[in-house]
């Protein structure tokens, strides 16, 4: 008669002290989060342009392809999608690290650095979205589906359109987040 | 056409998902075949491609030539150049997914909600695949006969519900959409054909119905039991009783009609309800003859000091103030002596005290002749010191107004002095001449007493009065400065007894 008791008590304590470090992320399908990052990517875009001196890339930087074809996008499969995504990030975060060193305009500085941190977010949803991760290559250079810009201005156009295309297709097709929305 | 509004040349919008239109006008004149115009497009970091012109015929004289693309690219700028003849005419750059311009809400639709002043809109957004939750809205009403629009904007939602509407009108409703502008863009599309509903009438509702009736009920009968608590208050002040002499003449006008000779003759109970009804009047006393002052021109005449005093205290008299400030008028014979100064204190006391006697020079001629005063006093006098003094006095004119408390007069015999008792109430006036002794019995207090002063042709009564009313005669007042007593009787002054000397 004593067994059963202790047996149950037993699987509630164990259930409280059940190790959460491998305990998954929510998932966070609100989209509203990537519109908030993009309009600061555009604010970054606008003050860019206004920038007249000390505001320039000292190299070619490697950047992703941001345009969307929406059929050729739909035949897509989803890790196909996820890869480009991925790539596309890490590949953004190089850029904008090299142009906060490049970059002498104090002013910039802020924007620059808000950027970095958004794109550092943008890989956490994806880890919520259990999005799968890519190790990025050696050399960037070569990779398919990626450009070379030299200028601020078109690096910071690119960072602005890859979040609002391809970022966002990938977030609102999630699987995890499919489940939510009917 | 809407895009009348973008100033760039040319015109260009994407509608689907895929298909993009480019389009400019102009004149009929000047615009050249269609074969003359070249349309190119460049995506970045690529080639560029030229697209297909065809032309329209427009109202006004216009031409419209206009590009159609089926597929496009989204998130990537977008170069196009417009060449007529190898010259260049328009540039532009462009992102299409910022340029949409989407068709009107299909299926709107307008409901009834049960609550009033209310409408539910709903409506089927355009059917764009990864753009529903882009988008926002704009629905438009009026009341079905007039043009003022109102606006309300929703976001990602198919559906809204109007508020604040007027009961039993016909409204109008209209919707269009546009995206909002985060990843999308694009410009208003047109208004979707207006849908009419009218809302529901008005209706009293039942909740402020009960409660109005509930709060009437309780005020009324809140009201009510006022009034009734009250009644004989609030009859009294709409029907005041109207006095009747009934209650003092028992069965005056019940039994004998008002008849009141009939009524006195029948009833010893009438005569009984007079007496007592006189009774509460002064019962008359019996008037006693107490002293009886008597002039003698043989003595001594007036001393001229002292005429003279009289005069000037007459004269005093008259200029000022009629007596009752004596302190004032008495400074006005300052010039005068003492003694004289104390006569016309007396000339006017005597003067005040036959006030309501008199009110002519006749005082004058009264005091001059010397007349005769008879005191009625009822008072007794307990101090028999007092009395002793009194005698000493021996004063033709005198007043004596007894009362119960002590009296403090000093004798002596001289016209000019006058002795004023204090504060009790006592005057004793006494003149110069000489008068045979005489006995003058006060009596106890209680009293009433009064002057009379017999001229030989008229006797003047003063204004009767209780011993305890002695302190309340006014019109005597003659504030004398050091004789003020204690207790304030204002009217009446105290002389120091004067030494005069007689001359």
């Amino acid at each position: 008669m004593e067994f059963p008791r202790l047996l149950t008590l037993l699987l509630i304590v164990l259930e409280w002290t059940r190790p959460g470090l491998l305990s998954p992320l929510r998932p966070i399908c609100d989209l509203r989060v990537l519109d908030h990052f993009i309009k600061e990517a555009r604010d970054a875009e606008v003050a860019m342009k206004s920038c007249r001196e000390g505001c320039s890339l000292s190299e070619s930087v490697t950047v992703p392809q941001t345009r969307v074809d929406f059929d050729v996008w739909e035949k897509k499969i989803a890790l196909e999608k996820a890869q480009e995504v991925q790539i596309g990030l890490w590949l953004l975060k190089q850029a904008l690290s090299l142009l906060r060193t490049s970059v002498t305009n104090t002013a910039l500085h802020g924007h620059i650095d808000s950027s970095i941190r958004n794109l550092l977010s943008i890989s956490a949803v994806l880890r919520s979205l259990n999005i799968q991760e890519f190790t990025p290559p050696d050399s960037a250079t070569g990779l398919e589906g990626t450009w070379t810009v030299s200028s601020s201005t078109d690096l910071l156009q690119v960072h602005v359109n890859f979040l609002r295309g391809k970022v966002r297709l990938l977030l609102l097709d999630a699987q995890a987040c499919q489940q939510d929305v009917s | 056409m809407l895009l009348k509004d973008v100033p760039e040349n040319p015109k260009c919008f994407a509608e689907e998902r895929k298909d993009f239109t480019c389009f400019w006008e102009e004149d009929e004149e000047r615009a050249g075949s269609v074969d003359q115009y070249s349309f190119t497009y460049t995506y970045q970091n690529e080639k560029s491609n030229r697209c297909p012109l065809r032309t329209l015929r427009a109202v006004g004289g216009k031409r419209l030539f206009v590009c159609h693309l089926n597929r496009t690219q989204m998130f990537v700028q977008m170069d196009i150049q417009v060449h007529r003849e190898e010259m260049l005419i328009f540039n532009r750059s462009l992102l299409v997914e910022l340029v949409f311009l989407l068709d009107p809400p299909a299926n709107v639709t307008v409901s009834r909600p049960g609550q009033q002043g209310q409408l539910n809109v709903s409506w089927v957004p355009p059917p764009l695949k990864y753009m529903d939750d882009s988008m926002m809205y704009e629905v438009s009403y009026a009341t079905a006969d007039s043009h003022m629009w109102q606006v309300e904007v929703a976001k990602a939602s198919s559906k809204m519900i109007l508020r604040g509407l007027q009961s039993g009108t016909n409204y109008k409703v209209r919707v269009r959409v546009k995206l909002d502008g985060i990843s999308y863009n694009g410009y208003w599309s047109a208004w979707s054909d207006p849908v009419y509903m009218e809302t529901l009438p008005e209706e009293l509702d039942l909740l402020i119905v009960s409660l109005t009736i509930i709060i009437s009920l309780i005020l009324v009968v809140l009201s009510l039991t006022l009034l009734l608590y009250h009644r004989r208050f609030l009859v009294k002040k709409i029907w005041p009783n109207i006095p009747t002499p009934d209650g003092k003449f028992q069965g005056l006008f019940s039994v004998y009609g008002g008849d009141f000779e009939e009524w006195l003759g029948q009833s010893n109970g009438g005569l009984r309800l007079i007496t007592a009804v006189l009774s509460s009047e002064e019962s008359p006393s019996s008037l006693e003859v107490l002293s009886e002052f008597s002039l003698l021109l043989s003595s001594p005449p007036l001393p001229p000091k002292a005429s003279r005093a009289l005069i000037s205290g007459r004269e005093n008299d008259r200029n000022g103030k009629k007596g009752m400030n004596g302190r004032q008028q008495l400074e006005k014979g300052d010039s005068a002596p003492t003694e004289g100064w104390r006569a016309p204190q007396h000339d006017q006391w005597l003067m005040g005290c036959l006030r309501a006697l008199h009110q002519d020079s006749s005082q004058s001629s009264l005091l001059e002749s010397q007349d005769a005063y008879v005191t009625l006093n009822a008072n007794n006098y307990s101090n028999d010191d007092h009395l002793n003094d009194i005698l000493e006095e021996t004063s033709p004119l005198g007043v004596l107004f007894a009362s119960r408390k002590t009296v403090s007069c000093e004798s002596h015999s001289d016209l000019g002095s006058v002795q004023q008792s204090s504060g009790s109430g006592r005057l004793s006036s006494q003149s110069s001449f000489e008068y045979p002794n005489h006995a003058w019995v006060p009596k106890g207090p209680g009293y009433t007493y009064m002057a009379v002063a017999d001229s030989g042709v008229s006797m003047d009564y003063s204004p009767m009065s209780r011993a305890d009313d002695i302190g309340k005669m006014v019109i005597y007042a003659n504030d004398y400065k050091n004789e003020i007593p204690a207790h304030r009787r204002p009217f009446l002054p105290r002389q120091r007894p004067v030494h005069e000397d007689d001359s």
